[in-house]
Formats: structure tokens, C-alpha cells, sequence
């Protein structure tokens, strides 16, 4: 196609109504993706043009220029929709430049100067090149130009402003002379904050306009420095501007005399763009207490700020657990072992979680500025739901009903134990690994005992807990029981509570067992006394030999009268006064001798073990094991834990697992004390009746033996009945 | 007519069937209605609901649970040792498997040991609990066996292996309804094997782990016993200078005095010719009349024996008089000097006559047997027994006591003569919990002796100037009648 040669003035109305109609369209173009028409056209002009610049580089150039007519044809196309995106518009200007300067060399120089002028209306500020064109091409490409581009300055104050010709950008102020097409222009300079400024301009070719524009501001500024830095600045409640940096040497003046340390005070930040009225500024930063403030912006200016300092808003939190050495971790951050001090703990709230191989400890707390924290972590075992299976097919799909009944009856309500829903894939693996089911875990699943056992145990590795809850389904009909599992770790018989799981009510029971703790202590003088009807109050019997009474010099046939000044009619006030306290508390003690001489006798009560009974209906075995097996776990190598072992054999003989209580029992007889109480003389005698619950009648004997030569252990407690009479007549003795 | 007749039993019957209930349900309301009846009273018709279940509804599962409570009624009620026993064993021929099974097999060895005359009887009886253990060890009936097999031992004097059954229940099943009982039984298997320390102990146990048992008022009186005797080193009696019981004529002539386990003291006075009950308050109740009255004692089922010379009030309403076999065949000859009677544990009646000087034997129906021990003469002017078995008489003219056992073997002796004391004119003998001797010497007060007959205390000096009759209290104190003060005297 070619293009004729309009009339100077005719073209350039045809540009000044044109131009905006451009605009409008370049305006519509999409800034973003192009469309795939585009695409599609603009890959077939790039291979075009490089055909075309290959064509003007050889022998025949003049055979380039209809390749350039049909490359300014088709995006002229995309020109005038508005769609040609800027690699198009390279394009087309390369084009335009190469045809001009083909027909140049053929000596049609209009056809070159309509070339060149339309190059020149699509870019006013396109230069040919005086590297790559030859002088006489310049110059011809300059005088054209020179008759179609006038030229424009705009400064402004301040500088910086946009500066938009007939809606189109041109610069940013101040800008020398820019070439542009002559014409008529609506120009528009604007600047966030102030009042854009719009002027008419006629520009004439050759000619040089300039503008000088002095902006109005509209909106104020304020500048802020803070101390320290990287505070939030928040104004009206959204976030605007953070501090950064340091103040620049020029500011360090500045910045002392508004309070600040210039070492850690921020550079000066600017809170631009404030409408005139009054606002709320708040200086937030993690660990320092926020600060608020009021600005006053009556007028469009630059507002100075006061200095803000921020003081710290921390707290300390000390951490103690029972047991100690578990790893604390605040907001999911390792911080170390219990017991320890965290100075600088960040005012506010924190997660914290305390973690030991015996369970764990979680709480959310919030700490205030300058407050002390003592934080007692008691770790409690931890219980891994390991979901609902239903005995009948039919029965399969009323799972998740029951799942989602079961975990909001259970989860926040179970307070002796962390209630932890278990990752099925880690108990899958756990429990395939032995071709086992969940099933396996039942009561009466005909699974050996052995392998339940040892799966229970690699499990709760796995999933760091103590014990395990599964629910069962059973085939009734009605569907609206199901069945709780509670079972310990190396453990393979479960308890079972049924509930029907629609109803709250129902949990209450099961959740009121759970909760209760067993009683492996108690607080013990070793003053045995007894009722009896000849004296106002009660002879004592018998003094257990290294007992806190023992230590106190208590005697035998002593009358005791009063504990802490309260009358004392009978054995159970006593057993009563000394429930009420604790170890190393102090009971004052009121006798009457045989000659009638009145004495009080202050005694340090230290703690007596007391053995779990071996039936008692009332007890979740499994739930004592569990707390046992966290006593094992959390105080390794000590006495608690070797009692805790003993007791963990009595539980496996309440199930008949006498193969698991021997092997308790040995590690407890290696652990425990030979003193006077629970010891290893006791050990030894519930060696000795496991074993022969076993068979192992020879070995057993043994055990008795061994055990009646512990002259002063006993079982109950450290009260309780000789072993020695027992074991001895088991023995044969 | 027919056609409608017939429609409208067919409209009826579908909610006639709704309306009925299974046999199972039935019998398993019959069952719980029953044990309702049971707790009420109203033991006849409990027996009617079970023996219903048993002929009504015999393809249920409650048969079993129906003949449990058939043969404890039999056992408990009609004291028909056949009856029950037919029934348990129905249970454990034709239910062996079944949750009533345990309880069957404990009630015949109860049945057993309960009627037992020889130690194979008891060896029967601790079989039948041995089976409980070993074939339902996770039953309820466990702890109660064993508890039975405490009582077994005991009664055959193994009182070592009476302990360890007992021990065994505290130890592994104190939250069973047999444990109060079994702690009890431990601690009096202790004392009665003389580790008195360790008995009292456990009896305090009783009052500490069930206080609200029972078993813990006994066991107190229990301790209290003991530790008078062998708590503070040496034994200790204060004369009670507040305890008053009985006036006037009731108290002139006392030929005996004996307390009861509830506290009720019987007092045999001839001058007002009867026994006189005192309530523990004091109160007197209504007397038995009764002419020449010389002693009392207590029968093994708590019944008073009240002898006079010619007869014996054997409960309070069974007089009876005695006769031997005559010179000649089929002649009789009254016993009209009674002195002292008893019922033995397996049923026999002994009487001393004083002027035979024996003791004859009765069985259960009081047809003569013969003379007891032997065909000796003796002056036997008090028997008693002491609650294990052992049969305690007072011999006036050899001043001695001697117990014996049923078959007449002596087990012990209380010499008249022995390291601290003389007997010179003992009067009165009295046994205590724990087979400790009170022997009311006219001349010495009261002596006290260990079961191996080694004086523990004497009680009298100044306080008492004439011991005529004596008895012991269920918590060890020593009740002595004075002939000369003609009062009741108490030692705490």
C-alpha cells in the first residue's frame, strides 16, 4: 500500500483530531497480556521484518520495500484498532526507517519523505541513526522532521510532575525540549498532592514552547523518625510506612535534638499525601510498646513530627517442668530445656509448648510489659486417638458422624491427658509393618500378646505418646453406641467404656476415669496406731523404723491426744490431718504418756509409695499404666521411676499379662530401695507369685526365698504387712 | 358372622404380637422382680418368681441366676441343706459355663463346710472353692471363695493357710463385698495364732479401709481386747467405779452372769428365780423363769442356755430335761442336779450332773449318746465354749480347766497350781475372742490366762472380796459378780 502525501495542514488537523482518537485507542490497548491474534500477528511481522532487513542488506534492496509496505500495512491495521503493543510500534518505526531509506537510495525521495513522515507522526522523537545511516539520509530524515515536529519544555514546581499531551504521557518535569508534532495540545501536568495544572498550547513546527508551571499542593506530608527503626506507621488504622535505615549525617543534629539517639533512631520517613483534617498515627513494633499519637494537618505542607521513641514491652517468663530437662518451644521456636529463664519475652500473646519423651505441656499465655512470669509445665501424658472402626460393613458408614461426635465429646475435655488425633499414614505404616489392623488392638482380637505388645510400644515411639483410644462400632442394629478402647503402650488388653456417642452425658463417666489420677503417694509418718475404747485417744502401736516418727524419738504406748491442736478420737483423725498435708510438711503431735506427762512432738511427714490395688473395679488400668508409664519415662533411673515399675507389674497382673509383670518386676528389683517399706524385698515376692502363675514353680520358690530375707519390706506401703512371714511361707519356710 | 369374626382376629392379631414380650424379657423380669422381693422381705414370693423362671421359661439364660436363688433360699430361709444343694448342683451340672456357675460351686462348698464333722468334710468344702479360683478367676464369686476358704482353714485349725486366704483378699480384691469381712478374719486368724501385735494391726485395718462396714465396731471391740492384754507390755485393768447394772434382789443369789455379743448381760439370780436380761443402758428386759438356777452359756447360734438343776432352757422357749439310760433296759433316769450345759458346733448338748459327776452327751434330736469326755467321774460345774471349736470346763473338785475338743481330746490345761497363782476355789470360767481364760476364783479374784494357760493378770485384791461368776465383754473388760457386795463389778 502506499501512502500519498497529505497537506501540511490538513495533516496536521488530520493529527490533531487523530491523535487523541490514538490515544484513546493506545489508551484501550491492554497494558497486559496480548491478545492471541496479536500474538500470532506480531510473530509473523517480527519474521517479516527480519526477511525485509535481510532483503534491504543485499544486493537488490529496492526488492525490500514491498516487504516493508506489507509490514507497515498489517500493524498500521493494529495501530489504528488501538492493539499495537510497543514491539510492534518498534517494528513499524524500523519499518518505516528502512522503506525511507530504500526508496532514498532508489532516488524516489517523496516516497522516502512520506516514509519518513510517517514515521515521524508515529514517533515525534525518533532519530535515524548517524552510525548506521548515511549522512545524506540523516540529513534528508532531519529536514522532513524539521518541518512536521515542533518542540516543548515543562518545568514545574516542585519538579516531577507527569506531564501528559492531549492525555498521553510525555515526561516527567523538569524536561529539556522534547521534540512533538506540531499542533494544538491540551497539556496536563499533575502530581500526587497537588492540583493539576492544564494548559493549551499550539506548537509549530521548528518552534519551541515552554511551559512553567507552579503546582498547587492540596495534600500535606509529615516526616517521622522514630527510634529504633523498622516501626510501623499507621495512620487512621491502615499501614502506611515503615522506618528504615539511619538518619543521614546532615539529620544527626536534627534527630538529638528531637530526643533520639542517632544511633538507633530510623532515617526520616515520609507519610505523603495527607488529606487536611486531623489523624491518628500509631507506631507499632514487635516488643515495644505502640504508640499513639494525634496529628493536626490544617494546611497543605510538609509537617515535621516530633522524635518517637518506643519503649520496650517486654516481659520475662521463667519455665519449670515436672519432670524437668523437656524442650520448650514459644510461637513453635526452640528456646531450650526446662527448668530456664527467658528474659525479653515480647509483651503479648505466646504459644507455648513443652515437650518431653513422658508427654507434654501446651498453654497459650499473655505476658505484659515488665510483668514475671512463673509458668509450672506440668507434663501430662499424651493420648493418641487413633479413630473409629465399625465391626459390621453396614456400620462402616456412620464413621464420620462418629468421628466428629467423638472428637468434640472428647478433645477439649480430656484434661489428664493431651489428646492427640494420630496421622493415619504413621499408624498404617506402624501397624502393617506386623500385617496388622487396628482391629488387632481390641479386646479378644486373638491377636499374641507378644506382637500386640510390641506393636503398641514401636507405635507410641512413632507417635511420641503414652497410650492409644480406638472406637468400635459394634454391629447393633440402632447405631448409636460405640465402643472406647483406652489402651496403654505394652499393654494388650484395653479398657472399654461404651458411650452413646450422640449424647454428652454419656462421655462423663469415661472422661471423669480418665481424669482421675491415681494415688502412687501420699504423705506418711510411719505411726502406726489403733482405736480402742480404754483412753481419750489413741495408743500408738507401732513406730516403722526410719520413719519420720521413728526420727521424731516417738515411742510405742504413747497416747496421742491432738494433731495440731485438733482432738484426736480415733486412727482415722490422724489418717485424716495427715491426707490434709504434704511431704516435709510439719504435724505437731500431742501425747500423753504412761505416767500422764503431756508432750507435743513436731514431725517432718515424708511421702510413703502406695502399690496399685490388683482389682479394683473402680480403677481404667490402662489410664494408671499410661500415667505410669510417664512417671518411667520422666524420671529415669530414679526411685519414682522404679516404683512407677512396680506398680506397672501389679497393672499387667490385674490383666494377666504375668509375662509383661515379670519383666517389670526385674527391672524394678534392680531399681528399687532396700530399706524398710516397699523395696526389693517386695519386688521379689510379686517375682515370686508371677512366676508362678507362669509355671516356673522352682524359680518361684527361689523369689520367695529371696524376699523373705528382706526382714522389713512390706506391700501396701511403707505401713503395709510384713513380706517377709508371706514370702517365707510361700517359700516353703 | 364367621367371615367377620374371622376379619376382626385378623385386624387384632399383629398387635397382639407387638404387645407380647420374648420369654427372655419375661424371665429376665421374673428374675429382677424376684431379686426385688428378696431385698424386701418378701422371701416367699422371690421364691415363686425363680422357681418360675426354672419350670416357665426353662431355654432362657436366666435359669441358671433363677436356681442360684432357689438353692440361697433353701440355704438362707428353709435351712434345707438338700434342697439347696440339689439346686446348686443343677446349676453347675446343666450351666457350667454360666455367671451363676462360680456362685453355685462357693455355696456347695459353703454347704459343706458348714455341716462339716470331719476334716475330709472341710477338704470337700476347700475343694469346691479351689474350683471357683481356678475356672473362673475373673468371676465376682473370687474374692467370696476365697474368704470361705479362710473360714474352712480356720475351722480345721490351719490357721496359717486361714491368713493367706484371708490376706489374699485384702491384697488382691479390696474393693470386693468380702474384703471387710476377709480383713477381719485376718487379723483374728493373727491373734488367734498369737501374733498379737500384727492382729490388732490388722484389725485396725478393718476400721481404717471400711469404716463403715459392719466388720468396724467389731474390730474395735477386737483392738481393744488385745491391746488390754498384750498392748502396753503388760496387761491392763482399772476397775470401771461408774458402772452400775441391776438392783435389789436381782442381784442376791447370782448364779452366773454372761454377756451377750449385742452388750445384753444376762443375769441368773436364784433369789429372784430367773435370768434377768440388762440392756447396755442399763434397762431391764423380760426375765426366764427358772427354779434352782446354777449357770448359763451361750450355744454357736447365739441361742442362751440357761441350766437349772432339773432342766435346760435351750433358747427361750425350749425346756428341757434330760435322762440317761437306767440299770435295767429301758429304763430312763432323770438328771436332776444339772450344774453346767452346752451345745457344741456340731449340735450335741452336753450336761453336767453333779450328782453323777459327768458330763453326758446329747445329739441334736437330745437322744443320749453318751458320757463326755469319758466315763471318769468329774465335778464339772461350768462349761462353755471358747468359739473355735474348743469345749472349756471347770473342774470344781481338780480346780483345774481344761478344753477339749468334740472327739473329747484335751487340747489345753489350766493346772490348779502354775508359776503366780493358785486356783483354790475357782467358781467360773469365761472365754474371750481370742480363747483367752477368765477363771472367777472365790478366794483370788479373777485369773486371766493366755491360751497356752501362762497367767496374764489377776484381777481382784481390795476390789473384789468374793468372786462368784464372771464374764467378758466383746471389747475385753471383765465383768465380775461379788457375792459379798452382791454387785456386778466391771474391769476396763
Amino acid at each position: 500500500m502506499t501512502v500519498t502525501r497529505p497537506r501540511w495542514s490538513l495533516l496536521a488537523l488530520a493529527l490533531a483530531l487523530a491523535a487523541p482518537l490514538a490515544r484513546g485507542q493506545e489508551a484501550a490497548a491492554p497494558s497486559g497480556a496480548l491478545s492471541e491474534a496479536v500474538q500470532k500477528e506480531l510473530a509473523a511481522v517480527q519474521d517479516l521484518i527480519a526477511r525485509a532487513t535481510a532483503e534491504f542488506e543485499g544486493p537488490q534492496q529496492s526488492r525490500s520495500i514491498v516487504q516493508f509496505d506489507e509490514i507497515v500495512t498489517r500493524l498500521e491495521v493494529l495501530h489504528r484498532q488501538g492493539t499495537l503493543p510497543p514491539r510492534g510500534r518498534e517494528i513499524l518505526s524500523t519499518a518505516y526507517e528502512m522503506r525511507a531509506r530504500a526508496y532514498y537510495n532508489i532516488g524516489l525521495q517523496e516516497k522516502a519523505a512520506d516514509s519518513f513522515r510517517s514515521l515521524i507522526q508515529l514517533n515525534p522523537q525518533y532519530a535515524v541513526s548517524k552510525e548506521r545511516v548515511s549522512p545524506k539520509v540523516v540529513d534528508y530524515f532531519n529536514s522532513v522532521k524539521k518541518a512536521l515536529v515542533g518542540y516543548l519544555a515543562v518545568s514545574s514546581s516542585p519538579a516531577g510532575a507527569r506531564v501528559s499531551l492531549n492525555g498521553e504521557f510525555l515526561s516527567l518535569t523538569d524536561f529539556f525540549p522534547l521534540e512533538v508534532l506540531a499542533g494544538e495540545y491540551t497539556v496536563e501536568i499533575a502530581r500526587e498532592g497537588y492540583r493539576t495544572e492544564t494548559r493549551t498550547i499550539s506548537i509549530a513546527a521548528k518552534a519551541t514552547e515552554t511551559l512553567q508551571v507552579d503546582l498547587t499542593r492540596t495534600l500535606a506530608s509529615a516526616f517521622v523518625v522514630t527510634e529504633p527503626a523498622g516501626v510501623e506507621v499507621w495512620l487512621d488504622g491502615q499501614l502506611k510506612a515503615t522506618t528504615s535505615g539511619t538518619p543521614g549525617p546532615d539529620l544527626v543534629e536534627m534527630v538529638r535534638a528531637k530526643g533520639l539517639d542517632p544511633a538507633r533512631a530510623s532515617g526520616r520517613t515520609e507519610l505523603g499525601n495527607l488529606s487536611l483534617g486531623s489523624h491518628n498515627l500509631e507506631f507499632r513494633r514487635k516488643c515495644y510498646e505502640t504508640v499513639k499519637r494525634q496529628i493536626e494537618v490544617p494546611e497543605a505542607r510538609d509537617y515535621e513530627t516530633e522524635g518517637i521513641k518506643l519503649q520496650d514491652s517486654v516481659a520475662s517468663l521463667q519455665l519449670r517442668s515436672e519432670p524437668p530437662g523437656a524442650r520448650i518451644f514459644l510461637d513453635g521456636e526452640a528456646m531450650g530445656i526446662t527448668p530456664k529463664d527467658l528474659d525479653a519475652v515480647c509483651s503479648g500473646r505466646h504459644h507455648v509448648e513443652v515437650k518431653h519423651t513422658s508427654g507434654k505441656f501446651v498453654q497459650d499465655i499473655v505476658v505484659s510489659k515488665d510483668e514475671s512470669v512463673t509458668l509450672d509445665c506440668p507434663i501430662r501424658p499424651s493420648l493418641a486417638y487413633l479413630g473409629v472402626i465399625a465391626e459390621s460393613a453396614a456400620g462402616e458408614r456412620f464413621i464420620p458422624d462418629v468421628e466428629e461426635k467423638l472428637i468434640e465429646n472428647l478433645q477439649q475435655k480430656v484434661t489428664a491427658l493431651n489428646f492427640v488425633p494420630a496421622p493415619r499414614d504413621t499408624v498404617d505404616r506402624v501397624l502393617e509393618s506386623e500385617k496388622l489392623t487396628r482391629k488387632a488392638l481390641l479386646a479378644g482380637s486373638g491377636v499374641d500378646p507378644d506382637i500386640v505388645r510390641k506393636v503398641t510400644i514401636r507405635l507410641a515411639e512413632a507417635l511420641e505418646v503414652q497410650g492409644f483410644l480406638l472406637a468400635l462400632l459394634p454391629g447393633e442394629k440402632l447405631q448409636r453406641t460405640a465402643v472406647l478402647n483406652l489402651l496403654a503402650a505394652g499393654n494388650t488388653v484395653p479398657d472399654t467404656s461404651d458411650v452413646t456417642f450422640g449424647e454428652s452425658a454419656s462421655y462423663m463417666r469415661f472422661l471423669a476415669e480418665v481424669d482421675r489420677k491415681a494415688t502412687l503417694y501420699r504423705p506418711w509418718t510411719g505411726l502406726i496406731t489403733v482405736d480402742t475404747s480404754m483412753y481419750e485417744g489413741v495408743p500408738v502401736l507401732r513406730v516403722v523404723a526410719g520413719s519420720p516418727a521413728a526420727q521424731a524419738g516417738l515411742q510405742p504406748a504413747e497416747v496421742l491426744t491432738a494433731v495440731d491442736g485438733k482432738g484426736v478420737k480415733q486412727t482415722s483423725d490422724l489418717l485424716a490431718a495427715v491426707e490434709a498435708k504434704k511431704a516435709k510438711d510439719k504435724l505437731g503431735l500431742s501425747f500423753k504418756g504412761a505416767g500422764g506427762a503431756a508432750r507435743t512432738v513436731d514431725v517432718t511427714l515424708a511421702d510413703t509409695p502406695q502399690e496399685i490395688p490388683l482389682n479394683d473395679p473402680s480403677l481404667l488400668y490402662n489410664k494408671v499404666m499410661i500415667d505410669l508409664l510417664a512417671q518411667i519415662q520422666g524420671y529415669p533411673g530414679t526411685e519414682t521411676a522404679a516404683f512407677a515399675r512396680l506398680n506397672l507389674a501389679i497393672c499387667a497382673m490385674h490383666f494377666g499379662d504375668f509375662a509383661a509383670a515379670h519383666e517389670h518386676l526385674l527391672k524394678a528389683r534392680a531399681e528399687l530401695p532396700a530399706r524398710p517399706g516397699l523395696s526389693q524385698g517386695t519386688a521379689l515376692y510379686y517375682l515370686g507369685l508371677a512366676l508362678e502363675r507362669l509355671g516356673y514353680k522352682k524359680e518361684a520358690v527361689d523369689a520367695y526365698r529371696a524376699a523373705a530375707g528382706f526382714k522389713d519390706a512390706t506391700l501396701f506401703n511403707n505401713d503395709g504387712p510384713s513380706v517377709a512371714p508371706l514370702a517365707a511361707r510361700r517359700g516353703g519356710n | 358372622m364367621i367371615l367377620r369374626r374371622t376379619l376382626l382376629l385378623v385386624l387384632l392379631l399383629p398387635s397382639l404380637a407387638a404387645a407380647q414380650t420374648s420369654p427372655e424379657d419375661q424371665a429376665r423380669g421374673l428374675l429382677e422382680d424376684g431379686r426385688t422381693y428378696r431385698k424386701e422381705g418378701k422371701l416367699k414370693q422371690a421364691l415363686d418368681n425363680f422357681q418360675t423362671i426354672v419350670s416357665g421359661f426353662p431355654n432362657t439364660s436366666f435359669v441358671d441366676d433363677a436356681l442360684l436363688e432357689i438353692g440361697r433360699y433353701y440355704l438362707e430361709v428353709d435351712h434345707d441343706a438338700a434342697k439347696a444343694r440339689d439346686a446348686f448342683e443343677q446349676v453347675t451340672k446343666r450351666f457350667p459355663q454360666s455367671d451363676g456357675a462360680p456362685g453355685a460351686y462357693y455355696y456347695l462348698g459353703r454347704l459343706t463346710m458348714e455341716r462339716a464333722a470331719a476334716a475330709t468334710d472341710i477338704d470337700d468344702a476347700l475343694a469346691q472353692f479351689a474350683r471357683v479360683q481356678r475356672l473362673y478367676p475373673r468371676s465376682e464369686w473370687v474374692p467370696r471363695a476365697l474368704y470361705a476358704t479362710a473360714l474352712a482353714h480356720r475351722k480345721s485349725g490351719r490357721l496359717a493357710e486361714a491368713a493367706e486366704a484371708a490376706r489374699r483378699v485384702a491384697l488382691e480384691h479390696p474393693s470386693s463385698d468380702a474384703a471387710p469381712a476377709a480383713q477381719f478374719e485376718l487379723a483374728q486368724d493373727l491373734a488367734l495364732s498369737g501374733d498379737f501385735r500384727q492382729a490388732m494391726e490388722e484389725f485396725q485395718q478393718v476400721r481404717n479401709r471400711y469404716p463403715e462396714s459392719e466388720w468396724s465396731p467389731l474390730a474395735l471391740d477386737r483392738i481393744t481386747a488385745l491391746y488390754r492384754l498384750y498392748g502396753a507390755g503388760k496387761p491392763t485393768f482399772a476397775l470401771d467405779p461408774s458402772y452400775s447394772v441391776g438392783a435389789g434382789d436381782t442381784l442376791k443369789d447370782v448364779r452366773g452372769i454372761l454377756m451377750m455379743p449385742s452388750r445384753t448381760l444376762w443375769v441368773a439370780s436364784d433369789k429372784v428365780k430367773s435370768a434377768i436380761p440388762f440392756a447396755p443402758d442399763g434397762k431391764m428386759g423380760p426375765g426366764l423363769a427358772g427354779e434352782d438356777l446354777q449357770s448359763m452359756s451361750l450355744a454357736p447360734n447365739g441361742d442362751l442356755l440357761v441350766t437349772a438343776a432339773r432342766a435346760v432352757r435351750l433358747g427361750p422357749r425350749n425346756l428341757q430335761t434330760f435322762a440317761i439310760p437306767g440299770s435295767k433296759p429301758g429304763e430312763t433316769e432323770p438328771l436332776e442336779k444339772l450344774g453346767a450345759a452346752a451345745v457344741t458346733p456340731s449340735g450335741s448338748v452336753l450336761v453336767s450332773d453333779e450328782k453323777k459327776k459327768k458330763v453326758f452327751r446329747f445329739d441334736g434330736k437330745l437322744q443320749y449318746q453318751a458320757p463326755f469326755p469319758d466315763a471318769k467321774e468329774r465335778q464339772i460345774s461350768r462349761i462353755v465354749l471358747d468359739g473355735e471349736g474348743g469345749i472349756v470346763m471347770l473342774d470344781r473338785d481338780e480346780k483345774t480347766v481344761r478344753v477339749l475338743d468334740e472327739a473329747g481330746r484335751v487340747l489345753r490345761t489350766i493346772a490348779a497350781h502354775g508359776p503366780g497363782y493358785d486356783l483354790r476355789k475357782p467358781v467360773d470360767v469365761a472365754v474371750d475372742g481370742f480363747r483367752n481364760t477368765y477363771v472367777a476364783d472365790e478366794e483370788s479374784g479373777v485369773l486371766v490366762f493366755s491360751p497356752q494357760g501362762q497367767l496374764l493378770a489377776t484381777l481382784g485384791g481390795a476390789d473384789v472380796r468374793k468372786a462368784r461368776a464372771v464374764t467378758v465383754d466383746p471389747s475385753g473388760g471383765v465383768l465380775v459378780y461379788d457375792e459379798k457386795l452382791q454387785r456386778i463389778l466391771r474391769f476396763k
